[in-house]
């Protein structure tokens, strides 16, 4: 395993790639998320954090065109003209989805297709894009999953009989395949044995910066928000309570919330 | 001459909101400036808040109040309130913090971690591992080691790496933290050569040193930030 070389400096960037402006979505008299607005650049990983309904998987889904925030907007810059994602036919924000980002569920199962083979999980999102020849797809599949280190033999094994890190590995190589420039991550981490953890957060560091690509995780962990992220914003009760560059407010956090947090941390 | 930092009326005080918001005040109004190929030496007791400020240089500490100008391509840019990417560019290509402590990455091997910063630059691969292995070797680091993951490394060793890392390419701006801690003599006096060399090329130079002798050869002028204790 190589180190990353650096991303190309994404400072003079003209415009972000991702802007949410007043984001909220209620649940009858309950916040899911409420008010939360920032831009996200190309090549920058943003995480939230916060604990179990805190919002940040309501966010996410509003962030990434799974659930139609009830206020504000998120507008997406693939192309020259900024698109506001909801403002679009449902059709052509499903195009969005499979085509310029992707999405890492939690539960592996959420985003593999369990009776298809692995080599179909990765070559599908291919087909999805419009390529067609079967030898070049096969290719690319098997590239991938040397890629996610799962050995060229398995590529006609179906997922199940994959152990959950495996199929963790082979939902990134699904999502990243179609080279997406925005990626979100629902506690990619999450529910693995500690062990298979490390390996995979090392291999998600790598792609993430080999690729440039930008990125939102939501984790509860903060140590995965500071092996992934540049940046963080800390939620709690459906608000982002604190956000900046993730070691700033890791190290030195200003917010109650974020104090309780960073100090709960048992270091080993 | 070159103003490499400038730090404007910077404050530091630490609000502690879940132990009674008792507010812990480090150090008041602070001002100085960093030329190209000075060392700067941090002085004053422990607890006087050195490690805070060159944190708050680096970015990683947020000061109550002031600004830190940091000369970032040939501009002033202000890293307190500067948005997380540009301070990440600036780290990147301006300002490095050496450490004691190597923050160790699962599997990526010691030469990997020193050749990092060449690539990141653009440096070809080849040369940049030629480099790499040069500072290996000079900070005594045995070669059967190098392609191994510093994970199971000794405390010392650890710091060999990290101190590699940090001085294969020198940054235009060091940030230095006790980086001879667990050293011996020898590597000890390889430290303060690559210091001095790191200047010579033009480096700023803001460090802490515990040990008296290393401060002493490394210094071209001291700080007490004593002097910035808020009269109680």
């Amino acid at each position: 395993m190589t180190l990353h070389v650096s991303p190309p400096d994404t400072a003079l960037e003209p415009a972000p790639l991702l802007s949410a402006a007043g984001v909220s979505r209620f649940y009858g008299e309950r916040i899911g998320c409420e008010g939360v607005s920032f831009d996200l650049w190309p090549g920058e990983v943003l995480g939230i954090v916060g604990e179990s309904g805190s919002g940040k998987s309501t966010l996410l889904r509003c962030l990434a065109g799974i659930d139609r925030p009830d206020e504000g907007e998120v507008l997406f810059r693939g192309g020259a003209e900024p698109l506001d994602i909801y403002s679009v036919p449902e059709q052509e924000r499903r195009r969005l989805m499979r085509t310029a980002w992707g999405i890492v569920h939690q539960n592996p199962r959420d985003g593999l297709r369990m009776d298809v083979s692995a080599g179909g999980n990765v070559g599908e999102r291919l087909m999805d894009r419009g390529d067609r020849h079967y030898g070049q797809i096969r290719e690319r599949a098997l590239d991938w999953l040397s890629r996610v280190e799962i050995a060229g033999a398995r590529i006609d094994d179906r997922p199940r009989q994959f152990s959950g890190g495996m199929q963790q590995r082979l939902q990134i190589a699904r999502v990243l395949v179609s080279e997406p420039r925005l990626v979100f991550m629902d506690e990619p981490t999450g529910g693995l044995d500690v062990s298979v953890q490390a390996r995979l957060l090392d291999l998600l560091r790598v792609l993430v910066r080999d690729l440039g690509l930008a990125a939102i995780i939501v984790t509860h962990d903060l140590a995965v928000a500071r092996l992934l992220t540049d940046r963080l914003m800390v939620m709690k009760d459906g608000h982002v309570v604190e956000q900046g560059l993730t070691d700033q407010v890791l190290d030195d956090p200003h917010h109650a919330y974020t104090q309780l947090l960073t100090s709960a941390v048992l270091t080993v | 001459m070159t103003t490499m930092i400038r730090v404007e009326n910077v404050t530091k005080a630490f609000t502690l909101h879940n132990q009674g918001g008792v507010r812990l005040p480090v150090f008041d109004d602070v001002n100085f400036s960093v030329e190209a190929g000075e060392a700067l030496v941090l002085a004053g007791a422990s607890g006087a808040g050195k490690s805070s400020l060159l944190r708050i240089l680096y970015g990683n500490y947020l000061p109550s109040a002031g600004h830190i100008h940091i000369t970032h391509a040939g501009r002033p840019v202000d890293i307190v309130t500067a948005v997380p990417r540009t301070v990440l560019d600036i780290r990147r290509r301006t300002l490095g913090f050496v450490s004691q402590f190597l923050r160790v990455i699962p599997r990526v091997s010691a030469l990997d971690i020193v050749r990092d910063p060449l690539l990141a630059r653009g440096i070809s691969p080849d040369q940049a591992s030629e480099r790499a292995k040069a500072m290996l070797a000079r900070l005594n680091l045995p070669e059967r080691l190098w392609n191994l993951a510093p994970a199971t490394f000794s405390g010392g060793e650890q710091q060999r790496v990290n101190i590699a890392r940090s001085f294969v390419d020198p940054s235009a701006i060091m940030l230095i933290d006790e980086p001879t801690a667990s050293l011996d003599a020898a590597n000890r006096d390889v430290v303060v050569e690559l210091i001095a060399e790191a200047r010579a090329k033009g480096s700023a130079i803001v460090g802490i040193f515990h040990d008296e002798a290393v401060r002493e050869k490394v210094a071209t002028r001291y700080l007490d930030i004593t002097a910035f204790r808020k009269a109680a």
